[in-house]
């Protein structure tokens, strides 16, 4: 089966989506992350018991059941890469549709942790795929990751309509071009 | 059977050619590596140690002879007793015959010892890399290999925190842990 390029997501005739109505659509998206957790190590317990009773992040609208990475907009890499395991984690998040977003848990993924010498650790998973929000900590506490999971529905909120997933380059849409404060 | 018994059994089987020592309750033969697959099966056949356990490397190339030592940790389910049996392959010719044929399930510890020690054993069904990703090249567990990171960053750890490398004193000589080239020994310069 080939590939088909989709058109731009686009609301009726315009181009361009008018602000109330990019507000609402970044709102029911922001709240709605269904999360993907690529467990590597003991940071994947913290998310474990983020997703528990007592963290919840469920309140949230980050929903940890997704089956595949083909049904999940968020990917929470928790853990230590591995360069045996790095082929693995980029095949699983070019599988996830887009708009996808990535959360790296804790140093070894950040930066490699305390296996920034090693010889078979990859120094930071954001040497493989894009990273959007960065959670430090050896391992974060559950806290740390319900505040990044709140920073990364800030960005959701702030984007703009076609800047993740569309097949045109953001030159296309001038409008659309990022600024570096996000507005 | 205790260690000392363990111990008489290799003397008399292997006469000079072993040498015992009890370590932490164990007995631990060494055998040459010409003795290697026949250590294991006694051990095997005459001393009840079936279980195999596990099977690595030690990395002696800095002593005499150099060379890299084998171990293989054997268990008898049926007297409990545990024992070590070790052969340190000459580093001249890193070639040792398979254990596979007296345990099974070596396979698997001596595709390991082989990609990280590079000691090739003769007659191993698939030697072929276990752990380490595709075209990774070297020897990691060897004491002489480099790990880059540490030639590109100094070791963080000997920092008090909120001090700065400059702050160290310039004049004292730090030892260098395995792995770590003494400066401007290694890489671009």
């Amino acid at each position: 089966m080939g590939v088909t390029d989709l058109p731009a997501p686009r609301v009726g005739l315009l181009p361009q989506v008018p602000k109330p109505m990019r507000f609402v659509l970044n709102w029911g998206r922001r709240y709605s992350l269904w999360v993907f957790n690529f467990g590597l190590a003991c940071c994947a317990i913290e998310f474990i018991a983020t997703s528990m009773s007592r963290h919840d992040f469920i309140r949230f609208g980050v929903i940890p059941f997704a089956p595949s990475p083909r049904q999940a907009d968020l990917m929470v890499v928790s853990g230590t890469v591995a360069d045996k395991m790095a082929p693995a984690v980029q095949r699983l998040y070019e599988q996830m549709p887009e708009p996808k977003y990535v959360i790296s848990f804790g140093a070894c993924s950040n930066c490699g942790g305390p296996y920034w010498d090693s010889y078979c650790v990859t120094k930071g998973v954001d040497q493989l795929i894009p990273v959007d929000v960065y959670v430090p900590g050896c391992p974060p506490r559950p806290e740390a990751l319900l505040h990044g999971i709140m920073r990364l529905q800030d960005k959701i909120a702030a984007e703009e309509w076609g800047e993740r997933g569309s097949p045109l380059p953001a030159t296309e849409y001038p409008s659309l071009t990022r600024t570096p404060d996000g507005a | 059977m205790a260690p000392e018994e363990l111990a008489r059994a290799f003397a008399e089987w292997f006469g000079t050619g072993v040498s015992t020592e009890v370590t932490h309750g164990q007995l631990c033969a060494d055998v040459t590596p010409y003795d290697w697959i026949e250590a294991l099966t006694m051990a095997h056949d005459s001393l009840g140690c079936t279980f195999f356990d596990w099977l690595s490397g030690v990395d002696d190339l800095d002593l005499d002879p150099p060379g890299i030592s084998v171990v293989a940790h054997l268990y008898s389910p049926e007297h409990r007793h545990h024992l070590l049996v070790r052969t340190r392959v000459p580093a001249a010719d890193l070639r040792l015959p398979t254990a596979t044929t007296v345990y099974k399930g070596a396979n698997w510890h001596e595709r390991e010892t082989h990609e990280m020690f590079g000691v090739v054993f003769d007659g191993h069904p698939n030697l072929i890399p276990l752990l380490l990703p595709d075209g990774f090249e070297g020897t990691p567990l060897r004491k002489d290999f480099i790990l880059a990171s540490r030639v590109a960053k100094q070791w963080p750890g000997e920092l008090a925190p909120g001090q700065s490398l400059t702050d160290l004193k310039p004049g004292r000589k730090r030892n260098l842990p395995p792995g770590v080239p003494a400066p401007g020994e290694w890489g671009p310069g």
